[in-house]
């Protein structure tokens, strides 16, 4: 049996999931999330809202992410910002104080006892009807909040996610993760209109505190406390909601090293949060989208990034050794240089595998652009794209090995 | 049905229908290289007798100018080509590649029996190499093989390589393998003549020729399958 052989029922997954989002991009809740224009500033109606920071060790960047919340267009009676010392040991105290004298600036200071500690420490100090929390190493557009908040009236709903990029990418590492993320911009659109929603990020989440506070505020949530949070909304009921043009920028790893560590946190996070304690939500038709098909997916693209890449591995290790193994003895001139090729049509490459690969690619860049034009995120894709698809393939399936292996040892990783 | 279910079925029909289109593309292409494939032998079938003809001809002045002209063609050569990649996208088994692969094998032998004439007749010391492989998996070295005759074949334009799949039911290539005594010991080469088993590296192949055979000069090429 040929090894391709195994791809192809992936393939045909991951073929089947881009139409989907596709086919619910065009029904009709989604292009009425769509239609739904930004609050008005001047309406008198407008919420009451509090954004969490959460910090610990984030002198670099935490002024930068307090300016933006300060510059947001907001009513200022009607916005506080809380500041929140997660036992920092930098600079980020002192960042912290030159804001004191703000009235719509609190600071508080907690042990270092986890984020979700920060967190629900906020939470509790203020009485805001809605509560987001934004990561310290993030930056919002001014007219976010106003997006944000026609997603959060109807009283079902629980939290609502922004469309989050990454933060001036600077190497080509950091634009394949602007793609990425921005490819998430179509996805959690699309999910939101169905209520698959499993993550509500740190960057610029919103949540309804009453509910927070209801469900007993934030968990550790094996170290994806914003994941086990829109899992626990998800599983009581509520709706999570996405507002598409609610651009937040946030800083991405700039190495590899600092990725995977990111990364296998995100992954073994959803495995252990999902096959643990929210093993009830998978494939259970109560849970709708979420439950048939997102959670069950996110499972099989985990197992088939890892198949998919072994397999090319293999393959390529396999055609190399037999290229060199073919030419063994052959004057290099000869053997490695190409002589009298031109294009003829009758050796196209046409197999399935490449073919469905293909078909899985082009409607990657798809979702990719059209998360690009539905947020309305600046700058140019071009490099995100490429480095999307030449580098993604290779790298997140390191991570998905290491969270597997992770999960499957119980081995724990520290935060960072 | 609720809209989730609704865009599931959506997105199946969406999916099988793209799967579909690809299998129906790669089916359309293959069909259309086999058209290509069919047209290159009808030309072949003209060329085969054309070349009949001519050795037909040449037999009452063997040794004429046109001579120099005589052998199979740069088409035989892109056919060995275009039937080795359509084998490889088919599958060994196919009806119309076999019928093609004994086409041209038969080309190739008339081709051979052909120079083989001319050179007793007029005297000329053409190197020819008869190759027999197998790709039915129990010659793991013939790939490696083709490969050091096709950079031979390419280096050295005089030297005339036929090559033969060893296990074609065709008649003409079974009295070919009878008459050459070739034995069932894939990779096989008859060079000049002379027979030899096995390969192991360029360089000993090499040493099966004649000496001074492998000396770059101009004329036609023969491609093997």
């Amino acid at each position: 049996m040929s090894p391709e052989l195994l791809a192809y029922p992936f393939l045909f997954v991951a073929i089947f999931f881009e139409s989907f989002v596709l086919v619910t991009f065009l029904s009709r809740p989604a292009r009425a999330a769509r239609a739904r224009g930004p609050a008005l500033f001047s309406d008198p109606a407008l919420p009451f809202v509090a954004i969490i920071v959460p910090c610990l060790n984030e002198g670099e960047t935490v002024a930068a992410t307090t300016e933006s919340l300060l510059a947001l267009q907001y009513p200022k009676e009607k916005l506080e910002i809380l500041l929140v010392d997660n036992g920092s040991t930098d600079e980020t105290p002192e960042v912290m104080a030159r804001y004191a004298g703000n009235p719509r600036v609190h600071i508080l200071r907690e042990e270092k006892r986890g984020k979700h500690h920060a967190v629900n420490a906020g939470i509790a100090a203020t009485h805001a009807e809605f509560v987001g929390c934004l990561d310290a190493d993030s930056f919002v557009e001014p007219d976010a909040l106003l997006e944000v908040i026609p997603s959060l009236l109807d009283a079902k709903v629980g939290a609502t996610t922004a469309a989050m990029s990454v933060h001036q990418p600077k190497n080509l590492l950091q634009h394949m993760q602007n793609a990425e993320y921005i490819f998430g911009i179509t996805l959690r659109h699309v999910l939101s209109s169905i209520n698959g929603i499993y993550v509500t990020p740190g960057p610029f989440s919103i949540y309804r505190r009453s509910v927070v506070v209801a469900l007993g505020g934030f968990r550790e949530g094996h170290k994806t406390e914003d994941l086990e949070m829109a899992l626990r909304l998800q599983k009581n009921g509520y709706w999570i909601e996405n507002a598409p043009r609610a651009r937040v920028y946030t800083k991405a790893p700039l190495t590899i090293g600092e990725l995977l560590k990111q990364r296998t946190r995100w992954t073994t996070g959803f495995m252990r949060n999902v096959s643990n304690e929210y093993r009830g939500l998978v494939g259970n038709h109560r849970y709708g989208a979420l439950g048939t098909i997102v959670l069950p997916l996110g499972f099989i693209a985990i197992g088939s990034g890892m198949l998919i890449f072994c397999l090319a591995l293999f393959m390529f290790v396999r055609n190399v050794v037999s290229a060199f193994t073919l030419r063994s003895g052959i004057p290099l001139a000869y053997a490695w240089l190409p002589h009298g090729a031109t294009f003829d049509w009758f050796y196209l490459p046409s197999s399935m595998y490449i073919l469905l690969g293909a078909a899985t690619i082009i409607g990657s860049l798809t979702l990719i652009t059209v998360g690009k034009r539905l947020s309305r995120t600046g700058g140019s894709l071009s490099r995100g794209l490429l480095t999307y698809l030449f580098l993604y393939g290779l790298i997140a399936p390191l991570w998905l090995m290491r969270a597997t292996a992770d999960v499957t040892l119980g081995k724990k990783r520290a935060w960072r | 049905m609720s809209l989730v279910a609704r865009n599931v079925l959506v997105a199946l029909g969406i999916t099988i229908a793209l799967v579909a289109t690809v299998a129906y593309a790669i089916n359309y292409l293959n069909g259309q290289r086999l058209a290509e494939l069919a047209a290159i032998e009808d030309q072949l079938s003209i060329d085969t007798l054309s070349l009949d003809t001519e050795f037909s001809l040449l037999e009452t002045a063997p040794c004429s100018e046109n001579t120099e002209g005589i052998g199979l063609t740069r088409e035989l050569s892109d056919l060995g080509d275009r039937l080795s990649y359509t084998e490889n996208q088919l599958g060994n088994g196919n009806a119309q590649v076999i019928r093609l692969k004994q086409q041209y094998s038969l080309l190739e032998i008339r081709d051979y029996l052909i120079t083989k004439k001319l050179a007793e007749a007029c005297g000329t010391k053409p190197v020819t190499v008869l190759y027999f492989y197998s790709n039915t998996g129990n010659c793991p070295d013939c790939d490696k093989a083709g490969y050091a005759l096709s950079y031979l074949r390419d280096t050295y334009p005089m030297l005339r390589v036929y090559s033969f799949d060893y296990n074609l039911k065709l008649g003409a290539l079974q009295t070919l393998i009878d008459v050459t005594k070739v034995k069932p010991e894939l990779p096989a080469f008859v060079i000049n003549g002379i027979t030899s088993y096995g390969f192991t590296t360029l360089a000993d192949l090499e040493k099966k020729f004649p000496k001074g055979a492998l000396a770059s000069t101009t004329p036609p090429a023969t491609k093997n399958l």
